[in-house]
């Protein structure tokens, strides 16, 4: 009795350990897949650069909506104001850019998500 | 303006730094399209082992060979470290040795597989360098360096970084060779526990004198995108099609391992005998 008790919980044990792998390798592949998307998330212009995030954007598209279009003055990644000529397009830009971004992000979530931890590797 | 990347490559005993700079420049050649000029100690072991392969540097800038007298655990993976000759104190030439106005400097181990750093030369700024590093290993917080030393200050990563020409880089290059001059002074003042000469170490302690003894997030300026590495205690064990395959190890066990793999990210590959196996199973 001892011995099969014992038994069916090391099986139990052996279960969640190979899951606990699973889930290590897991996190980490998305921790990096999370910095690449970071990393590619942001939009040089004008010898600055601007880290592309949901409140940026929907900054940018308020002051274009108020009619802004034209030398539009921002802060920069560096906390120097910047001024944009044709804010147009670098609010259509930032916008291309974000876009492509967060669907490359999502094709290879969608990779990782896969129980096999090989193609959680292959992403 | 002309732009341009410089590698230092130093052989010792059994690290072949000349044949890693032929597989970063071939990386940079790809990825930056970018001229890449060699700066080496080692300039005969390339023209005799490597002819072919002279045609990929726009210049070979040949230096003395001075003795280091400094010595450095390599290892590959977890097992025992070998102790060999550390030879890597020209990174403050860098300076008057570039033909380039603008240069990004690199180390071998770097591996560029994406254009990011490309974007150095958009940026209006004169000297870039990452101070924040991502370790690809998650069990290895325990490895992680974020200062010179506990009570000091914040680490700056020599690994890569990018200058322009003007007086103020000349300034920080003249006060890193001070630096390294009088390391046993600097060593002492940053509380610094390992003798070795580190240009890391003595970037951070430059560009903290620079910024008049404080710490400082504007000056240098971050280098576009992250810097991702491994350490010598982790494994690389392939790279194809500019994705690595690494085993990373759990410091309390380091029989245990995680893989990991990372596609389309430059990495700091730290394991110098792992990285010299890859090149070489691919036919360098």
């Amino acid at each position: 009795m001892w011995l099969i008790y014992n038994s069916a919980m090391d099986k139990r044990l052996e279960e969640a350990l190979e899951y606990s792998n699973y889930m290590v390798t897991y996190n980490n592949q998305k921790r990096i897949l999370k910095n690449k998307f970071l990393d590619q998330n942001v939009y040089y212009a004008g010898g600055t650069k601007f880290k592309i995030t949901k409140e940026f954007i929907t900054f940018i598209n308020l002051l274009l909506q108020k009619g802004q279009t034209k030398s539009v003055t921002v802060i920069d990644d560096n906390d120097n104001p910047v001024q944009i000529d044709d804010f147009k397009k670098f609010v259509d830009n930032v916008m291309d850019l974000y876009a492509k971004n967060v669907n490359d992000y999502y094709t290879q979530m969608q990779q990782i998500k896969k129980r096999e931890i090989k193609d959680v590797l292959d992403a | 303006m002309t732009k341009g990347v410089i590698l230092f490559a130093n052989n010792n005993e059994q690290v072949d730094y000349i044949k890693q700079a032929i597989f970063c420049a071939k990386q940079i050649k790809e990825h930056l399209n970018l001229p890449v000029s060699l700066v080496t100690n080692s300039s005969d072991h390339l023209y005799k082992q490597y002819s072919t392969y002279v045609e990929l540097f726009d210049k070979v800038i040949s230096i003395e060979k001075v003795p280091s007298y400094q010595r450095k655990s390599f290892r590959d993976g977890p097992g025992p470290a070998k102790k060999l000759e550390w030879n890597n104190f020209n990174r403050a030439d860098a300076f008057n040795l570039t033909p380039y106005d603008e240069t990004v400097v690199m180390d071998t181990d770097y591996i560029v597989t994406n254009d990011q750093l490309l974007h150095c030369f958009e940026l209006d700024n004169d000297f870039m360098i990452w101070k924040d590093a991502i370790y690809l290993n998650p069990h290895g917080k325990v490895w992680e360096i974020r200062n010179v030393s506990d009570p000091t200050i914040e680490m700056y990563w020599a690994t890569v970084f990018y200058f322009k020409k003007t007086k103020k880089t000349k300034v920080f290059f003249n006060t890193v060779k001070h630096i390294k001059e009088n390391w046993g002074y600097y060593r002492w003042i940053y509380q610094i526990g390992a003798k070795n000469y580190r240009n890391d170490f003595s970037f951070s302690i430059a560009i903290h004198i620079m910024n008049g003894f404080e710490r400082n997030n504007y000056w240098p300026a971050s280098l576009p995108g992250s810097k991702y590495y491994i350490f010598d205690r982790d494994v690389i064990i392939d790279f194809e099609n500019n994705k690595f395959t690494f085993l990373v190890t759990v410091p309390q066990d380091q029989k245990k391992c995680t893989a990991t793999t990372v596609k389309g990210l430059n990495v700091h590959v730290m394991n110098k005998l792992g990285l010299q196996a890859v090149i070489e199973s691919k036919g360098l």
